[in-house]
């Protein structure tokens, strides 16, 4: 039994919060006064520490830039050479008369020479690192990697929109076919437009239901099409040309499968 | 030191990549994180997939912090420095190492939760953004949005146990 019911029970449900960092730093710190003295809250966010763990690992993977290494590995064993190597100027026998002249071209000499051997670093670091990549992933299964990389571009665009600055919501009600239907709009001129809803009825055989964006132009616009699951939920995600008028409203009407060109089914969903 | 960062490097930078979005920061990261784990490393003794975790720990962090850095306004002073807040020490003993099966799991995971969920995760672990920054974000009530990042969580950690 944990030492403080009621303070446990109020903050028991904060541990998943608390290990993405997503608490407030008042709450967390009560929090984590709490389970100094919780066994059970301690224990839960142990059991959750992998899940924070993996979502590290879940990012996607780029190769480090190969200088990289030479210069962290500098940085640390503390050889005399700075973090961020600038070249130096080759010793040059300098001319009395024009040794300005002398200094700048030997400073352009070893600004090519060091960008030269930098970039020849950088090309053997790189083929290294491919091969590397490249023997990794035929033992992981070259099929099952490129399957989880589709659907994760997938799921990075869709988040990619909701977390876009130029974001921009509709909200839409359920018309008379479908009072209690709801969904919500979110477009980014840049990224596109994701599309949630609920409560949507299902729809008849042959039949779908289309997404259209109002703007000023008299003619709707057609977004795309989409089916609820059999909850009557959807999450779907458009493209939208760039040029796209600014939206004004967006609408769902139903409509022979397939689509058509302009909307001529019962308006299901409207939100201006 | 070479062979940790050969080791470790790559996850290290893409974290850092992901955080902050820029090569330059990512880079500055990858340096600041080797160097503490240089400086701490006499002080412990633990398994190489332990020292993993704790050095994506230590990016996370750093990367947070410089993402709320660049996110306060001009004047604004962060002084909710999560990196300062880590304890002194080495990874622990007794933590778990991931196979790279389980990191592919939880991906895989990721990718199925419902779209909400998924934005909630993400806005909270790879932008560092409070419950409330979340909701505000999403236009989703706080209440939503909380019980949207426990479930998700706890999908993840049944996936990772395997139990599901």
């Amino acid at each position: 039994m944990p030492m403080n019911a009621p303070e446990h029970n109020e903050l028991r449900e904060q541990a998943e919060l608390y290990v993405l960092g997503a608490l407030p730093p008042t709450e967390r710190d009560a929090f984590e006064t709490h389970i100094a003295s919780c066994a059970e809250c301690a224990a839960h966010v142990k059991a959750l520490s992998p899940v924070t763990d993996a979502l590290a690992h879940a990012a996607p993977q780029h190769d480090p830039p190969p200088a990289l290494r030479a210069r962290v590995v500098r940085s640390i064993t503390g050889s005399p050479v700075k973090a961020a190597p600038v070249p130096r100027p080759v010793p040059t026998r300098s001319s009395a008369a024009l040794p300005w002249l002398a200094a700048a071209a030997s400073l352009i000499l070893a600004a090519a020479l060091g960008t030269y051997a930098a970039n020849l670093r950088a090309r053997i670091g790189a083929l290294e690192l491919r091969l590397q990549d490249a023997t990794e992933r035929a033992a992981a299964g070259e099929r099952q990697l490129a399957d989880v990389k589709r659907v994760s571009v997938e799921a990075q665009s869709q988040i990619a929109i909701l977390v876009a600055p130029d974001l921009q919501r509709i909200d839409l009600q359920g018309q008379s076919p479908a009072p209690k239907a709801s969904a919500r709009a979110f477009w980014s001129r840049s990224r596109g437009l994701v599309f949630t809803a609920s409560n949507l009825p299902t729809v008849p055989p042959g039949k779908t239901y289309q997404l259209w964006v109002l703007t000023k132009q008299p003619a709707p616009i057609s977004a795309g099409l989409f089916k609820p699951d059999p909850q009557g939920r959807v999450a779907a995600m458009f493209e939208t040309p760039p040029d796209l008028p600014q939206p004004i409203g967006m609408a769902v009407t139903i409509e022979p499968d397939g689509g058509v060109p302009s909307p001529t089914g019962d308006k299901y969903l409207v939100g201006l | 030191m070479a062979e940790l960062y050969d080791r470790h490097a790559r996850p290290i930078y893409s974290l850092a990549m992901r955080i902050l979005g820029d090569t330059t920061e990512a880079e500055d990261v990858v340096q600041e994180v080797f160097s503490q784990a240089w400086r701490q490393a006499s002080r412990y003794s633990a398994s190489r997939g332990a020292v993993g975790a704790w050095l994506l720990n230590l990016t996370r962090s750093r990367a947070i912090d410089r993402l709320r850095a660049r996110r306060a306004r001009p004047g604004g002073v962060s002084d909710d420095r999560i990196a300062e807040r880590l304890p002194d020490a080495g990874p622990p003993a007794d933590s778990q190492v991931l196979s790279s099966e389980q990191v592919a799991r939880v991906r895989a995971a990721l990718d199925e939760l419902p779209l909400l969920q998924r934005a909630a995760i993400e806005l909270a672990f790879f932008e560092g953004l409070t419950h409330t920054e979340i909701a505000d974000r999403l236009e989703q009530p706080l209440g939503t949005v909380k019980t949207r990042i426990r479930l998700a969580m706890l999908k993840l950690r049944d996936v990772l146990a395997g139990t599901v």
